[in-house]
């Protein structure tokens, strides 16, 4: 018992030491090339196992790879939308800046892998289902998904004061959650073209490990990829958010001399 | 937590709940909107109004690809183990076309119950497996109306 809530402290004080833009950004000096690396690392050998070493599909031949990156896409389209939603409900509930921050920087990211997905799935299908766009349940769903993050950023920046602008964002993002649910099972609840899942389904995957293995490691290497990003963006707006306080005068000051020698 | 936070919690929550009650019963109300295909069993029940455009969709059904005597029209019977139905298609079928694929046809239903097709497409399943492989997959997919009772899945 003692052992959990020394574990629970731990996590407590790391919370609300992200919660703090300053704290934020120290940490994010060792943090983001840490993410970069990976990112590097994992999809390099991912990538490489992709197109060199799984073997081709007995009914698709070769033009099934682009399912590698076609489905870590479409998962991070999902993954940084819960994400978005949970920073928001956060933001809304606590009023912490870090979360809101966290929130509208990974609304551009989710929708940049939202269509990422969508044109990969759009090439994929033209020559496997002999069509380039079907209205049928999955791919309208992940075209709404794309069409909320545009609503997300749009609102966003739509105010002129922060404040308004954070909470107006963040309760469009916590409500459009709904849409995470209905796109995974999208392809269980109704009848479409797009097949059911293969690897979060019943039974196991429906693929040998020497084509499931590559995926992992590029829906890995892309989530890096995801943190990488974030946190680039995340130290851009709070400097931009903090440019009046006195840490980031100090720092800019420091970069200033710096220059100056 | 302090009470306004808590306050704000009970607010989001009801948020969640509201919306995600409303999603419920909008998608309740546009079910049958919202699937892709009807099945050659919706068809053999009925559950059409003919001279319509419908999506059906089915196994290709083993020895059933002909081609009519004006040459180009290409008729084939779709399956879903249970029921079948006739399409014409006049076109270039997609290249994963074959015996025990299964296909989503476009097209209206006449008064016969068979399908006269403006669009063939190849819907493929979830199943990924290398070339080595394949000759048991091809079996498995081959007998598949004889493995199952009453209708498959595709």
């Amino acid at each position: 018992m003692k052992f959990l809530s020394t574990i629970w402290q731990f996590l407590n004080r790391s919370f609300f030491r992200l919660g703090s833009p300053r704290e934020f950004y120290k940490i994010s000096n060792y943090v983001t090339p840490v993410f970069g690396l990976l990112f590097l690392v994992l999809t390099l050998i991912g990538s490489y196992n992709a197109l060199f070493v799984a073997p081709a599909d007995y009914q698709q031949g070769d033009s099934y790879r682009i399912l590698f990156v076609h489905v870590p896409s479409a998962w991070l389209s999902l993954f940084i939308y819960i994400v978005m939603a949970s920073a928001a409900a956060i933001g809304l509930i606590w009023r912490m800046k870090m979360a809101y921050i966290v929130a509208i920087c990974s609304a551009p990211i989710g929708a940049t892998f939202t269509a990422i997905a969508l044109a990969t799935g759009s090439l994929w299908g033209a020559p496997i289902w002999g069509t380039w766009w079907e209205w049928d349940a999955r791919l309208t769903s992940e075209l709404i998904l794309l069409f909320i993050y545009f609503g997300v950023m749009a609102l966003y920046y739509a105010f002129e004061e922060r404040t308004t602008a954070e909470r107006a964002m963040a309760v469009l993002a916590v409500v459009g959650i709904v849409i995470v649910p209905i796109i995974h099972y999208s392809v269980e609840w109704w009848s479409s073209l797009h097949q059911g899942a293969t690897v979060f389904r019943e039974g196991g995957p429906a693929m040998p490990p020497s084509m499931l293995k590559p995926l992992l490691y590029n829906a890995l290497g892309f989530t890096f990829f995801y943190g990488y990003i974030l946190f680039l963006r995340a130290r851009n707006m709070v400097l931009d958010n903090e440019r009046k306080s006195k840490w980031v005068q100090e720092l800019v000051n420091k970069e200033h001399n710096k220059e100056a020698h | 937590m302090s009470p306004t936070q808590k306050t704000r919690l009970t607010l989001v929550s009801f948020i969640l709940v509201g919306v995600s009650i409303a999603t419920f019963f909008a998608l309740k109300a546009f079910n049958a909107n919202i699937e892709y295909f009807l099945t050659p069993t919706q068809i053999k029940n009925g559950e059409f109004i003919a001279e319509q455009r419908y999506r059906i969709a089915g196994l290709v059904k083993k020895g059933s690809l002909n081609t009519a005597e004006d040459g180009v029209t290409r008729i084939f019977t779709v399956t879903d183990c249970e029921a079948d139905v006739v399409v014409n298609y006049v076109g270039i079928l997609p290249d994963l076309f074959r015996e025990d694929q299964a296909i989503v046809a476009t097209g209206v239903i006449n008064s016969e119950s068979a399908m006269i097709a403006g669009q063939v497409l190849a819907k493929h399943d979830e199943n990924y497996v290398p070339n080595e492989a394949a000759d048991v997959v091809m079996l498995a997919q081959a007998n598949k109306c004889n493995d199952t009772e009453g209708s498959v899945k595709y």
